[in-house]
């Protein structure tokens, strides 16, 4: 039955759908596959986990690694020099 | 009104700086560029600053710029994914006939701190081995919460050709999340 996309298909569609809603006969599609498919449903959830995590972890992790102090002195060399002029 | 002191920036903020746009850049050398050009644009910018924003929040609007921009340069200079180039890699995730080639394991549900924040090590690294492009558009739409048409038009590149970058990206995130420690027993 061509109209059910393969798990292949159905990853494309997933994801695609996190960027931009699917045109109808695609959402179809997908929802047709989704509701068979196990690993999909699953794939299709772990897309939304991993954005969650991606964007709740707002940027200030402190306990990333900061400027190198090679990298901050060059840095503060040329602000000093964008300062002076 | 917040006042500014350009002397105090690097002191103050690099290390955030670095940090933001290192997740989204995935290499020291371009982040710290980030870093420079953001503050040295920031000196010039200073007679339009507002004061409504705080100076972190004022530096970190310049910087998502500077952050388009390297990835923009960087895309001149590294060649461009193709749509057909790696697909062999998505091969050999799936069975000839378009199954998945070994069942997807359930992720973990993390709780604690010190539990999110080794996964948030965990999200950093895998992103980090990425193919450059790959990581850096991946990054502006799921990190950085660009919308794809912004995505397509800052970087020049077709929608189409987008959409194959972030889908390829995603599988490999999955799995390789998956190999390095999501999976375990409990929901998601």
């Amino acid at each position: 039955m061509k109209w059910i996309p393969t798990c292949r298909e159905t990853t494309k569609l997933a994801s695609r759908a996190m960027d931009e809603r699917l045109p109808f006969a695609d959402r179809m599609a997908m929802r047709l596959h989704l509701a068979i498919c196990e690993n999909c449903t699953r794939f299709n959830r772990q897309l939304q986990e991993m954005r969650r995590l991606f964007r709740s972890e707002t940027a200030a992790d402190d306990n990333a690694p900061g400027l190198a102090p090679e990298a901050r002195q060059r840095i503060a060399t040329e602000v000093q020099n964008k300062l002076g002029s | 009104m917040n006042m500014l002191d350009a002397r105090t920036w690097l002191a103050d903020h690099g290390d955030y700086l670095f940090r933001v746009a290192r997740r989204q850049l995935h290499s020291d050398e371009l982040a710290e560029d980030a870093v420079q050009e953001t503050l040295l644009a920031a000196i010039e910018a200073q007679a339009r600053y507002a004061g409504d924003a705080s100076p972190r929040t004022w530096l970190t609007g310049i910087l998502k710029h500077k952050i388009v921009d390297l990835i923009r340069r960087q895309m001149r200079e590294a060649e461009i994914p193709r749509e057909e180039d790696g697909e062999e890699a998505v091969d050999s995730l799936f069975k000839q006939d378009g199954h998945w080639a070994e069942p997807l394991r359930p992720w973990g549900n993390p709780q604690t701190e010190a539990e999110l924040s080794q996964l948030r090590r965990v999200l950093d690294e895998c992103a980090d081995r990425l193919k450059p492009v790959m990581a850096q558009v991946f990054s502006l739409r799921e990190v950085a919460g660009l919308e794809t048409e912004e995505i397509c038009k800052e970087l020049n590149i077709t929608p189409t050709n987008c959409w194959v970058l972030l889908h390829r990206a995603r599988l490999f995130m999955r799995q390789c999340l998956e190999l390095n420690g999501f999976s375990k027993a409990g929901a998601a």
